[in-house]
């Protein structure tokens, strides 16, 4: 078992720099997960981590063993690939075994023929089959272990990969976007199955996936990434509590927050489509600035009232549970979202104005550069959006 | 033209013209191969097997399977060999793989028997290149010492490039010992590139995932990843090159026709050519018919060899 | 990796590989070379690539009662225009490019049709049609060269430009290439061309053809090249008539014409008929590649 750190670790395609300097601590048997959106850089991290790429600059770090110019093989990790990159021409059992044979045979023990009269390898084989068979009953895999990985279906193929990855008892393992090519219900049901190995294995794990819900469901901590930078890292309820930048407030929640375009004045009261907040910047600084509300903070209100926003509702999205309401809002460019039970907003028909307000202590505030800004306590003097 | 008729007239053609221009004759030449039959003649005579028992028998007919099959079994494995080899090294360059590919494919879209013809006169005995190079050598002296293994303490005599030198290159196609070779050699050049091409598109189709989980795995060599993930998966793309190779090989004409004519002492009788002498220029159709039907028998046990490799092992689904 | 680049590796691969590109160039640098240079300058392997190029005697020339100053050429010229004059190259070229473009149009006219059905309709007997196409596929057609040839003979057709073409009108390899393709093309496509109020005959000729564009051209290729540089079809059924013959079996006439030391013009013919496909190839080779790629089932 191992933790994993990265030092400044850049990536440089000639020109085109895909990682700008990243720093990241792992810590010993966590689930970390590195999401982003496709091209963020994600990826390459974990090959970095792997060996599979090199750095361009920067330090990789196992166990604090420094690994920069180790191969692959000799760092003690494993990994389970998107298309699961099983060996199409083996069995499942001999899949198990191959990272094994790699191993633990030397080069005359794994030689075809030959290799039988090598004394010795006889008594290892036996060792390797025995070890392939335990991880094969832990994932009750057992009675696929002649199949060739054409002939199990996405799910299975699933499992022999995990199995592959196992079979090592590699310090950690290194997942990349494992669960993107098995369908939606198998998707996830495989969520909770992989933190449950996550808990029995006691291993590092390090999982990049561009869906922010699997992030948000397994990681103990999770890492957002965006054009070569890592934006923010922490526990998933603390992303989506307080993202630090509005890009990550963006990533990460289904539907989106909402961003609402804001101004604030010398004194840092903050108004928003003609409404005054109730919280203000903590260090006043006139300019434009970027309210930020999730779907869930906004409450439907059954009449106009004062200090509401508004805004024609264009569609009804009915989730069974929930309900989602766009709205068109005069001044905002996307369409807002607010999340309401179905029977609180019965009243409200498609075409119609709708007016809202938002629960107070739940807007975060981004300046132009993207970034958090601090906020004071909610002031009863000020008026309420 | 109505929907449920087009098909009729989409088909049709195409039907009639199989029928008449590939399965017929093959009929005819099965038919013809027990006749005497020839051009201009108003009939003809039911021979029996007499066309076979004549190929099965007569030693020229002997030399004409021997030389086949030694082409065949000189170009196959070296055409085949050099495809991989070089589609290998190209796909590992850094830089430059896109002009060696070029270039090695060149031959694949010349005209062969020109090619062939340029190929005579650099393989000329006196004034042709090949030999003024090899000759031009033999008064170097380290040059001649390492070739002939002199440096060795051996007799350069004794050694072929030793013996060319003192004595007289060989005459390459005028001679019946080198002539197959020579018309094999042109036939590799020609052909490899061809394989190359077909090895290059197998590469691409391997998954690069699967030489990373090979990485991960241990395969730290490129020897290690190419036993574990390149051969294997080759598997389909080996079996469709050398069926490719063996039946363009076995058709080999031109070079033949151009530069030996079957000759010296039938050295490069090959069977399109026996068939091409026989039939057409010495008019006898019957035995002409008989080497096509037994051509076509080789060509039907190398598919059927092909069919089995493909519905057995190579097919990873 | 970080692994330090093996510049050694590299090094030792291009070694390995430009030995290599010398030898498959070998015969196109002598073609060219011995093209351009004077016949003592072939024999004698002198003058690199270009030769001296010092006036030299057409004898030819001199034969036919012109005055010796009329005479005088470089080597270059002398070659080039001897191809052209002792040889009628322009005629073969011609005949060249009839027969590859005839047999190609012709295949497409036959193939794209049976394809369309093959894939796209259902009729009975498609089952025995399309296993007919695969068995064809195992033909050979120079295997089968002595029977066409008998056939040919009998309804006296040799020496003509059919005997060229007919053979190759149906290309089984074509329907197949073809019905692979439209097979990936959804149906829905056609449905709407029929909704539209397209016949079948429309579909297949505004519809399926333009998307077949990729693949005709892969197999456009295969074909023109083949039919090009073939010369075993032409030797079989043109005997004699020059008028119809195609740039191999003209440039193999040549050589049986020419005595011994008409190197040059004849490797300037043999430039000539080369080149064109070649420098085609060169400015196309990815598509070309691809094409033989695709195609590369015979």
């Amino acid at each position: 078992m191992a933790g994993i750190t990265l030092r400044q670790v850049t990536k440089k395609y000639g020109t085109l720099s895909v990682l700008n300097g990243i720093d990241l601590d792992i810590a010993d048997g966590e689930f970390l997960t590195l999401v982003g959106p496709s091209g963020c850089g994600k990826s390459t991290t974990l090959r970095i981590i792997a060996g599979l790429e090199a750095q361009s600059t920067g330090d990789v770090k196992i166990d604090d063993r420094l690994v920069n110019d180790v191969r692959p093989s000799q760092r003690d990790l494993a990994m389970v690939f998107q298309s699961y990159a099983l060996y199409p021409h083996l069995t499942v059992q001999q899949n198990l075994m191959t990272p094994l044979r790699m191993r633990d045979l030397n080069f005359w023990e794994r030689l075809p023929l030959l290799g039988f009269l090598v004394p010795g390898r006889r008594a290892k084989m036996a060792q390797i089959e025995e070890d392939a068979r335990k991880v094969a009953e832990a994932l009750k895999i057992v009675p696929l272990l002649g199949r060739k990985p054409g002939q199990l279906s996405g799910g299975q193929r699933q499992r022999v990969a995990l199995g592959r990855a196992m079979v090592r008892n590699p310090a950690a393992f290194l997942m990349d976007e494992p669960l993107s090519n098995l369908d939606a219900s198998l998707r996830v049901h495989m969520r909770a199955e992989l933190s449950e190995l996550h808990r029995d294995l006691g291993a590092t794990f390090v999982y990049v996936t561009h869906d922010q819900a699997e992030a948000l469901t397994m990681s103990d901590r999770m890492a957002v990434m965006m054009d070569g930078d890592l934006l923010q890292l922490g526990p998933p309820d603390e992303v989506y509590e307080d993202p630090q930048d509005i890009r990550v407030a963006e990533f990460i929640g289904s539907p989106k927050m909402n961003i609402l375009p804001g101004e604030s004045d010398a004194n840092g009261t903050i108004t928003c489509l003609g409404l005054t907040l109730d919280e203000g910047l903590a260090t006043p600084q006139p300019g434009k600035v970027s309210v930020g509300l999730r779907p869930e903070h906004l409450h439907v209100q059954p009449r106009e009232t004062a200090e509401c926003f508004s805004g024609r509702l264009t569609y009804k999205e009915n989730l069974g549970s929930d309900l989602f309401l766009h709205l068109e809002m005069a001044g905002v460019e996307n369409k807002a979202v607010i999340r309401a039970k179905p029977h609180e907003v019965d009243f409200a028909a498609v075409g119609e104005t709708v007016w809202f307000k938002a629960e107070s202590g739940r807007m975060r505030v981004f300046g132009t550069d993207g970034k958090r800004v601090a906020l004071t306590a909610p002031d009863t003097k000020r008026k309420v959006g | 033209m109505g929907r449920n008729r087009a098909h009729i007239w989409f088909v049709g053609p195409a039907v009639l013209l199989m029928i008449v221009l590939l399965i017929l004759p093959v009929f005819v030449a099965a038919a013809l191969s027990f006749t005497d039959y020839s051009l201009g003649n108003s009939s003809f005579d039911w021979v029996g097997t007499k066309n076979y028992d004549a190929l099965f028998s007569r030693s020229s007919y002997a030399k004409m399977f021997s030389a086949s099959l030694t082409y065949v079994l000189l170009v196959v494995p070296i055409s085949v060999a050099l495809g991989l080899g070089s589609a290998l090294l190209i796909s590992s360059l850094r830089i430059g793989g896109e002009l060696y590919k070029a270039v090695f494919f060149l031959p694949v879209m010349a005209t062969l028997l020109a090619m062939a013809i340029v190929w005579e006169f650099a393989l000329h005995p006196i004034v042709g290149i090949v030999n003024d190079v090899l000759s031009a050598g033999c008064d170097i002296g380290w040059l001649h010492a390492l070739l002939s293994g002199s440096w060795l303490g051996r007799d350069p005599l004794s050694s072929w490039y030793g013996d060319g030198c003192a004595d007289s290159f060989p005459l390459w196609l005028g001679d019946k010992d080198y002539a197959l070779g020579t018309i094999a050699f042109i036939g590799i050049w020609q052909g490899f590139g061809f394989n190359m091409v077909l090895y290059l598109a197998g590469l691409t189709s391997v998954p690069r995932e699967l030489y990373q989980a090979a990485q991960m795995d241990g395969a730290d060599s490129a020897w290690e990843r190419f036993k574990l993930v390149t051969w294997p998966m080759l598997g389909p793309t080996n079996v469709f090159v050398i069926t490719i190779s063996s039946i363009r090989s076995f058709q080999v004409f031109d070079t033949v026709e151009a530069l030996t004519r079957g000759g010296p002492s039938k050295s490069t009788y090959v069977m399109i050519y026996a068939m091409f002498e026989k039939g057409v220029k010495q008019n006898l159709l019957g035995i002409g018919s008989a080497i096509t039907i037994i051509f076509l028998g080789f060509v039907l046990i190398l598919t059927l060899i092909q069919v089995y490799f493909v519905n057995r092992k190579v097919h990873y689904g | 990796m970080t692994f330090r680049a093996s510049w050694l590796g590299e090094f030792l691969k291009h070694s390995v590989l430009l030995a290599g590109a010398v030898v498959v160039l070998l015969p196109f640098y002598l073609m060219l070379s011995y093209s351009l240079k004077s016949p003592a300058e072939i024999e004698s392997n002198t003058g690199g690539f270009v030769g001296a190029q010092e006036m030299m005697t057409d004898r030819r020339c001199l034969k036919a009662g012109n005055p010796p100053e009329d005479c005088e050429m470089r080597p270059i010229v002398y070659n080039y225009t001897a191809a052209f004059s002792e040889a009628p190259l322009l005629r073969y070229m011609l005949n060249g490019v009839f027969v590859t473009v005839s047999i190609f149009v012709i295949q497409v006219i036959i193939a794209l049709p049976c394809a369309y059905a093959l894939s796209k309709l259902r009729f009975w007997g498609r089952n025995v049609v399309f296993g007919l196409v695969i068995f064809c596929l195992l033909i050979p057609v120079h295997a089968i060269a002595l029977p066409l040839y008998i056939m040919l003979a009998k309804v006296g057709l040799t020496n003509t430009y059919a005997a060229l073409i007919v053979p190759w009108s149906i290309s089984v390899f074509g329907i197949f290439l073809m019905r692979q393709f439209f097979m990936t093309v959804p149906d829905d496509l056609i449905d709407a061309a029929r909704i539209d109020g397209m016949s079948e005959f429309s579909i297949v000729w505004r519809v399926m053809l333009p998307t077949a564009i990729p693949a005709l051209l892969a197999f456009g290729i295969f074909s023109v090249v083949a039919h090009w540089n073939d010369y075993y079809w032409p030797r079989v059924v043109i005997t004699g008539n020059r008028d119809l013959m195609t740039p191999p079996l003209g440039l193999r006439m040549f050589k049986s014409d020419l005595d011994g030391n008409e190197y040059g013009p004849m490797m300037a013919a043999s430039t000539v008929i080369v080149m064109p496909l070649v420098i085609v190839f060169l400015l196309a080779q990815r598509r070309f590649i691809e094409g033989i790629t695709m195609t590369g089932m015979k």
